[in-house]
């Protein structure tokens, strides 16, 4: 009797493994969370934010009155560094494109689905800090996706479960429309 | 709109090019996080606009002659959407269905995106630098011998056609002939006889009663627009209101407004104008007309009671110019029509009949060059007149054509111009105002506005004709107070001021009359169609898939012809028959119009162009292959004079239709009420009573005090508490109002004061959100539809809505389901909003029947039968009132649309947003116009009308930002910004101080299957008739079961 | 176990064979041994099932060759014409369901009412079950628009919050199918562990006799082992009884909790059970009857047999009727017009001619079991059988979608053409089917001999070439059945 079991324990464990296998990466689970590409141009957030106490905002101008975070310019960035830091091999990069009237194809980092409508300056100005989703870039030499950005983890904080709680509406058409 | 601002951004174009798979073409295809995205910043970044926030620049839409005022939204560079102008005096805010698919104009496939010129018999891709030489040096050429020059461009007013004569007379040559194929030019003619005004505003409130012979000026005679929102108005005004009888051998959609129809023979009218103005008696009248006595002794006693009557007389008959005179001449007594603000954008226009002398020149070898702007002779001259082979012989042809067709297609040299909207100007819209034109987005293609082509053209051929550089600054050199001044007027979009117009009466050619006007017992009636016109909006998707308003049919032309006239012909709808006129023949489909007269063979002009002219404009047949080319006096093609032979063809095809049964079958989905019935009490919906009571349009008191006991039940809300015992009680009476002022009901006890707050979550009226005090809500006054079906596509322009009749996205499983509308035959069309179109009487097929047009969409009910049958939630009840459908949740079970009622969702049966798919409806670059806050639907998934659940996000955003709330009528939807009659209000209908919170509670609203106690939150006030002596057909709404 | 009646001569013509009391004889079994030899003998190999084996594989492969084709495309390729928004693959889905219950009936119910001629048959049945449970469990997944997305019906710990829409009849079915799925396959299970132990002891080849050791579960015959055993079975009998009853009607919830006109009927659920029922009846003389044919079972699956199989037929099939003389009496009743020209529309519109084939089918054909010889005629049985399962999928066809054409909005007054892929996909269902099925009737085997050993006589020390009965008396030797014709 006991040796006859495993005849059908066997495929049973694959099978159950399989499935919560196929479950789980069906159930949002998927995520580019960790995704810490190599930019075109090695941007120093912690010298511009922490050194150089430059806000947020100085360069993503529009996060606080539009869904779109914004970009800065290529002439934000040259306003400067046509004469700060001209000697770093980083700017010089950076002049080469300007030079050349190209703006620099940043590479994409935080990105939510296109079913899902994120308003930045929602957000912002009911004080959520750009922490809370982007985590601590102005430590990050290269950024990196700290947060899944998964529904679940959207859902968690509208839900009121974030310290401190958040007031924000959960219905689906918030976001999804 | 949140800020109106003038300057167009910097370098958009730059940024359009990088970032053209950006957010706008956002499809809900799996989640994109995997795949490596780049964030193009912009070059410099340009001042008043932010990224991810619209701006909107003010600007004219070019697309009839009327001159609208509209405004473009920009987002991120790219114009996304077209409204009108509330400040405008033309449009008053709407647009029409041709004004909202300018967009696909000007994103077109199929527009030339270089210059090209024909080297070795075929065209190819060049440079300006090369082509402008091209041009310089043919030009030099020519001036030695001026006369030889033609100059054919598409009319416009303004001071283009002064700046483009200037241009031709600098170099010796004879003014350009400015042409319209949509524009009436006999009623143009006539009035400038008349009234010295080329397009007179008619005053259709003051009226007693309207009497249209074939002047269709609800379906594109003319200033369509504003003569719709006139006409809206005057026919909102209850008893007030004018009567409207329509004459004409085939019942328009103007037609189909009209309270009574005389189906005259076709170019009859005039005998009956005389009648009228008592040159002849009805006797004579009926003689020619066909029309019995009776009829005719009515409406001239009717005329003579009526003061003041407004006649209206469209040309296009045997005797178009003569009928439009004596209808004017009745006028002229009465105050009906007035000139000091006519349309001013009408003048100017010239005949067709100078470019059929032309094609005789050219014919004769007499023309050296031929420069064409905009217009499309070749389509538009009938094979009969000979033209194509005519222009053959012009050794060099110049194409201004922004996109490709039949002209164009001969050219030797194309100079692609700009689309409206890529360009400056100015357009004359009434006495002393301008209105101004202005580039919304930097263009789309390597293409350059004509004007400037013009001007670089003359410093190079040493005829300079302005020192300017380019157009914009002519115009800043011309305006009061220069570029400051300018820059003043832009955001208004309109300046006062006029632009001396070039006077369109050159030597009118002797007009031909019809050569042979063939024979056979039928008249061919050729007429534009409400979506395309005469063929320019044939190659915008849109327009080819709006259904037509009165036969419903998209991407296709067919033979109109009576049902008697089919039963003798042994033939039904879709079997082919062959049209045979002196001019040709053609094998068209049979659609049977009872509003048509038995000796009478209609089809639709506009479709069947050349493969070349793109890959939409070539579904269908053309009609004016069948039409003998005459004139009148005016110098106008005649469309209804052609005899025509009709015989039965083997083939059949289906209608690609969206027409389903065309009768209520007793279900008062457009329920109406008789003129008399207004005030005190409404008419009893359920009821015997009101059928036989409505002709008489007296309401019996026993049913009056019944209607007042159950308002008196109702309370003054209308809402739960007076709401049926038993709803699905056929003899009930229901009760105007909204059943359900708050989402309540739907939630069950969820709202109810029994449960504990925090089980009713959202839904808890004292929730800090607020979201269950709001019930957004509409209202449809179907006394005011007119069923043009503007509302239709501009809900295709706001919600991304894929057209899917192209003949490469059908199904191709059955062979006869291929081919242009194949989706559509299969009633796969996606329309969220749609126009039904129910007649009531005339079952005989007699001509005394009623139309009543119906928009159909999403119900929003607060008790929605689909909400509870979806196994995944993907369609619930949100607490402010919508019917919330996720699309990233459906599963495709199509459950909801099943157990839906009303049958408004509509299912992506292919991928039509997936760029990789042969379904794509989007083909570069259309969709740069996807507006990115709406997805796009992916295959596989339930979609339909939101509210446009993203304007009202937008609006609570905007609120949010400036710390306040959502102020009453702040914003509306799209189907209500667009409705030229303004029929459809939207808001908030839980808060008292929006105007549709008043409106749902008028004596005429009525929701749609109410006994199925779905609680709608869409809400119809009942049509509203005004039944004659003559009027037979039942008046009333029809028994509702 | 169940006592023997007296063993009626059916040599003596006067006396007709009492059906009630004969049915359970097989007077041409002598014994066990005969059983065992018969019935495994069966179970090899033939051409003939080969070549029918790789024609059911063929059709599987091309209804699956659609599906992926309409998975890539869209469910636009199949015949779909809104507001018809469902078609032939819920009306496929209904009539798989529906042959499965004849199955759970047969074996459990009728094992409970203890009515002896089940025994020969339900073992075929209740595969046959197990198998159009299989089939019909695909169709929801099949017609949905992002079948990959299927497991969202399934509740599933999940951290958004969501879960599915309790108040849908389609999670319902989620859990019906899925239970009546488990519940068909182990009381299948459990009724062949004995068969299956005799089948290991009678196999040569170590492999196969290794794993029916494992199904067999080490069965030795014990007296302890067959009194658990009849214990388990009773239980499941009596488990899955309900389930015959619950299921469909959770099925016909599909249609009856939506307000479309023909669907919104009290009388779906009895409705609805009864024809599955009868469709099932139908598919079981479609099976069995060429079975007994080719195995040379004849003298197992005897005609009385099938004489009171079809009684059952004939009495669902009068049900069945009654059901659709009921819509009409209540859409006539109602006063609801709605209700009424739907159903004008349903028998004189443009669909009269699926209802004519509908109700000739299952409510007039059948009425020819009323007479005897025709219910003792396996010829017309066949046949019968053919046109009971034409007529069931022509009711659930009937039922949705000249419903779904013929709706509320006028406006939306549709048509509805299936095409190839449609016709694929339901070719490759039953393709589905009888692959299992011949699978299954070479590998087990189709009759419960242990239940056949019940109901002939004990066996004699050597074996006679002549019957005896339960008294020991001496039977002479009859090669055919009573009653048969060849």
């Amino acid at each position: 009797m006991i040796k006859q079991r495993k005849w059908f324990a066997i495929p049973g464990f694959l099978t159950l493994a399989a499935a919560a296998a196929i479950l789980s990466a069906y159930a949002g689970a998927s995520s580019s969370q960790g995704n810490s590409p190599a930019q075109p141009v090695p941007f120093p957030h912690p010298m511009h934010v922490q050194t150089l106490k430059m806000n947020c905002v100085y360069c993503h101008f529009s996060a606080n009155k539009s869904p779109d975070p914004g970009l800065p310019a290529m002439s934000t960035c040259m306003g400067c560094h046509t004469v700060v830091g001209t000697s770093k091999p980083g700017v010089q990069k950076l002049a080469s494109f300007a030079s050349k009237n190209q703006p620099v194809p940043w590479v994409r980092i935080h990105k939510v689905p296109e079913y899902v409508h994120f308003p930045h300056m929602r957000h912002v100005n009911a004080g959520v800090s750009c922490q809370t989703c982007h985590g601590n870039v102005q430590n990050m030499a290269q950024v990196s996706q700290q947060n899944s950005l998964n529904m679940g983890w959207c859902v968690n904080c509208h839900v009121g479960r974030s310290n401190p709680p958040f007031k924000a509406r959960y219905d689906c058409a918030t976001c999804h429309y | 709109m949140s800020s109106e601002t003038s300057k167009p951004g910097v370098k958009r174009r730059e940024f359009l090019k990088v970032v053209g798979a950006g957010s706008a073409t956002a499809t809900m295809i799996g989640c994109s996080s995997e795949r490596v995205e780049k964030l193009i910043p912009y070059f410099v970044s340009p001042d008043q606009t932010v990224p991810g926030v619209s701006t909107y620049y003010a600007s004219t839409c070019r697309e009839c002659a009327s001159a609208c005022g509209i405004i473009a939204e920009t987002r991120d560079g790219r114009t996304i959407k077209l409204e009108g102008n509330p400040d405008h005096p033309v449009n008053r805010g709407a647009l029409c269905a041709k004004g909202q698919a300018a967009l696909q104009g000007l994103y077109n496939p199929d527009r030339y995106r270089t210059p090209m010129v024909r080297r070795g018999g075929k065209l190819e891709k060049t440079t300006w630098d090369d082509a402008l030489k091209i041009f310089g040096d043919k030009l030099a050429e020519a001036r030695r011998n001026p006369g030889g020059v033609a100059f054919i461009n598409r009319h416009q007013s303004g001071g283009f056609p002064q700046l483009l004569n200037s241009w031709l007379a600098g170099m010796g040559m004879a003014p350009a002939l400015s042409i319209d194929p949509d524009a009436d030019t006999t009623a143009i003619a006539a009035n400038l006889q008349t009234f010295g005004v080329a397009w007179p505003r008619y005053d259709f409130a003051s009226t007693r009663l309207i009497i249209s012979f074939g002047a269709d000026f609800l379906d594109g005679w003319g200033a369509s627009v504003p003569q719709q929102l006139d006409f809206a108005d005057a026919r909102a005004r209850g008893a007030n209101a004018p009567r409207f009888i329509y004459v004409g051998a085939r019942r328009s959609l103007t037609g189909l407004n009209a309270d009574d129809w005389i189906p005259a023979k076709p170019g009859s009218e005039l005998a009956i104008v005389q009648m009228l103005s008592g040159a002849s008696t009805p006797q004579q009248a009926a003689q020619a007309s066909g029309v019995d006595v009776a009829r005719l002794t009515a409406l001239q006693t009717e005329f003579a009671a009526a003061k003041p009557a407004l006649v209206l007389a469209a040309g296009g008959g045997p005797n178009g110019m003569e009928l439009c005179l004596a209808a004017n001449a009745l006028n002229g007594t009465s105050g009906a029509v007035s000139i000091a603000d006519a349309y001013r954008g009408f003048e100017g226009i010239d005949p067709v009949s100078h470019i059929r002398a032309l094609g005789q020149r050219m014919q004769g070898g007499g023309v050296s060059m031929l420069m064409v702007h905009n217009v499309d002779p070749v389509y538009l001259m009938p094979k009969s007149s000979g033209f194509r082979a005519a222009m053959a012989k012009v050794p060099f042809k110049v194409s201004f054509s922004s996109i490709m067709d039949e002209t164009s297609e001969m050219a030797d040299l194309i100079l692609p111009d700009n689309h409206s909207l890529e360009s400056w100007g100015e357009a004359q819209a009434v006495t002393n105002t301008l209105s101004l034109q202005q580039p919304t987005m930097d263009p789309v293609f390597d293409t350059r506005a004509i004007a400037d082509v013009l001007l670089a053209v003359s410093r190079t051929t040493g005829t300079p004709i302005a020192t300017m550089p380019d157009y914009r600054s002519l115009m800043i050199s011309r305006f009061p107070g220069g570029a400051a001044g300018l820059a003043a007027a832009l955001p208004k979009g309109i300046s006062s001021g006029s632009v001396q117009q070039p006077a369109g009466s050159k030597a009118l050619p002797q007009p031909v009359a019809a050569a042979n006007a063939g024979n056979g017992d039928f008249t061919l009636l050729v007429y534009p169609s409400p979506a395309l016109g005469m063929g320019e909006g044939a190659n915008k998707p849109w327009l080819q898939e709006l259904p037509d308003p009165v036969t419903k049919i998209a991407w296709q032309t067919v033979a109109e012809i009576h049902p008697a006239t089919a039963r003798k012909l042994g033939v039904e709808n879709g079997d082919h028959v062959i049209v045979e006129t002196a001019a040709g023949k053609l094998s068209l489909p049979v659609y049977t119009y009872q509003g048509i007269r038995e000796d009478v063979v209609a089809v639709a002009a506009g479709r069947g162009h050349a493969d070349s002219a793109g890959r939409y404009a070539k579904a269908g047949s053309n009609a004016f292959d069948l039409l003998t080319y005459a004139e009148d006096r005016s110098g106008s093609i005649m469309l209804g004079s052609t005899r025509a032979r009709v015989t039965k063809d083997g083939g059949h095809s289906r209608l690609v239709t969206t027409e389903g049964s065309a009768r209520q079958h007793g279900r008062g989905i457009a329920q109406a009420v008789v003129v008399g019935q207004l005030g005190g009490t409404h008419e009893a919906s359920g009821s015997e009573h009101a059928a036989e009571a409505a002709p008489q349009g007296s309401v019996s008191g026993e049913q009056k005090e019944r209607a007042l006991g159950e308002k008196a039940a109702a309370g003054e809300h209308g809402g739960e508490e007076g709401h049926p015992e038993f709803p699905g009680d056929a003899s009930h009476e229901f009760l105007p109002g909204l059943r359900s002022p708050t989402a309540k009901d739907a939630q069950g006890d969820l709202g109810g004061p029994g449960t504990k707050s925090k089980e009713k979550g959202m839904y808890d009226p004292e929730h800090w959100s607020g979201m269950a005090r709001r019930r957004w809500a509409m209202t449809i006054d179907l006394a005011r539809c007119t069923g043009c079906s503007a509302c239709v596509t501009a809900c295709y322009a706001e919600n991304n809505i894929p057209t899917v009749g192209a003949d490469w996205q059908g199904p191709k499983v059955l062979p006869d389901r291929t081919g242009f509308g194949a989706n559509i035959t299969r009633s796969r069309e996606m329309s969220w909003i749609r126009l039904e179109r129910y007649f009531e009487g005339g079952e005989d097929g007699g001509a005394d029947f009623e139309t009543r047009f119906v928009p159909m969409l999403c119900q929003h009910c607060g008790n929605a039968p689909c909400e509870p049958v979806c196994p995944v939630y993907a369609t619930y009840h949100a607490p402010d009132g919508l019917n919330v459908q996720v699309y990233n949740r459906c599963v495709g079970t199509r459950y909801c649309s099943n157990n839906c009622p009303y049958k408004v969702r509509y299912f992506n049966w292919f991928g039509y947003g997936e760029p990789a798919r042969a379904q794509y409806a989007f083909p570069e670059p259309l969709n740069w116009q996807l507006n990115p806050d709406v997805t796009v639907r992916g295959k596989g998934v339930m979609e339909k009308c939101t509210f446009c659940v993203q304007r009202i996000r937008e609006a609570e955003n905007r609120a949010a930002l400036e710390h306040r709330g959502v102020e009453p009528d702040e914003f509306t939807v799209a189907c209500a910004e667009a409705c030229p009659s303004r029929a459809i209000t939207f808001g908030d209908a839980a808060d008292e101080r929006w105007t549709v919170a008043k409106l749902v509670n008028d004596e005429r609203a009525y929701h749609v299957f109410e006994e199925l106690n779905t609680y709608t939150a869409v809400v119809y006030l009942k049509k509203v008739n005004h039944p004659g002596a003559m009027t037979t057909s039942p008046v009333a709404a029809p028994e509702v079961h | 176990m169940a006592t023997m009646a007296r063993p009626s001569r059916v040599k003596d013509e006067p006396r007709r064979p009492n059906i009630a009391s004969a049915d359970i004889q097989l007077p041409a079994v002598r014994d066990y041994e005969q059983v065992d030899r018969e019935i495994s003998a069966t179970l090899h190999p033939t051409v003939a099932w080969f070549i029918g084996l790789g024609v059911a594989i063929l059709f599987l492969i091309i209804g699956a060759a659609a599906w992926m084709y309409q998975i890539y495309t869209g469910l636009g390729v199949a015949g779909y014409n809104p507001p018809v928004m469902w078609g032939v693959y819920i009306i496929t889905f209904v009539f798989w369901v529906g042959i499965g219950h004849a199955g759970t009936l047969i074996s459990a119910i009728l094992y409970l009412f203890r009515a002896g001629f089940r025994t020969t048959i339900y073992r075929c049945a209740e595969a046959m079950t197990v198998f159009a449970v299989m089939t019909a469990g695909l169709f929801p997944i099949l017609h949905l628009g992002r079948p990959w997305k299927f497991f969202w019906l399934i509740p599933y710990p999940n951290w958004r919050y969501i879960w599915p829409q309790f108040k849908s009849p389609l999670v319902w079915d989620v859990f019906a199918i899925l239970t009546y799925l488990t519940v068909s396959s182990t009381f299948l299970y459990i009724g062949l562990i004995p068969d299956i132990a005799t089948l290991r002891d009678r196999e040569k080849n170590p492999v196969r006799r290794r794993i029916f050791g494992v199904l067999s579960l080490g069965w030795r015959n014990s007296d302890r082992e067959w009194r658990h055993f009849a214990r388990a079975y009773l239980f499941l009998a009596a488990f899955s009884t309900p389930l015959v009853l619950s299921v469909h009607s959770v099925v016909s919830f599909d249609f009856a909790m939506a307000l479309t006109p023909g669907w919104h009927t009290t009388i779906f659920p009895p409705y609805f059970v009864a024809g599955a029922i009868f469709s099932g009846i139908g598919m079981v003389f479609t099976i069995i009857i060429p079975l007994r044919k080719w195995f040379g079972l004849k003298h197992y699956v005897t005609i009385n047999h099938l004489d009171a199989a079809a009684k059952l037929c004939l009495f669902t099939s009068l049900v069945v009727g009654c059901a659709y003389m009921t819509e009409w009496f209540v859409a006539w009743f109602s006063g609801n017009e709605f209700e009424k020209n739907f159903f004008a529309n349903r028998i004189w519109g443009q669909w009269w001619w699926a209802s004519a084939i509908l109700y000739t089918c299952n409510m007039v054909l059948p009425l020819t079991l009323f007479k005897q010889s025709w219910r003792r005629n396996p010829t017309w049985l066949f046949i019968l059988s053919f046109f009971i399962n034409l007529g069931m999928w022509f009711e659930r066809f009937v039922i949705v979608v000249p419903s779904l054409s013929h709706e509320f909005e006028p406006w939306q007054w549709a048509g509805y053409s299936p095409t190839w892929v449609d016709f694929a996909i339901l070719a490759g269902s039953f393709g589905w089917f009888s692959m299992w099925f011949l699978l299954f009737i070479k590998q087990l085997p189709v009759i419960a001999i242990s239940e056949v050993k019940e109901i002939v006589p004990p066996k004699l020390r050597q074996t006679h070439d002549h019957g005896i009965d339960s008294a020991g008396r001496h039977l002479e030797f009859e090669p055919s059945t009573p009653g048969e014709a060849d």
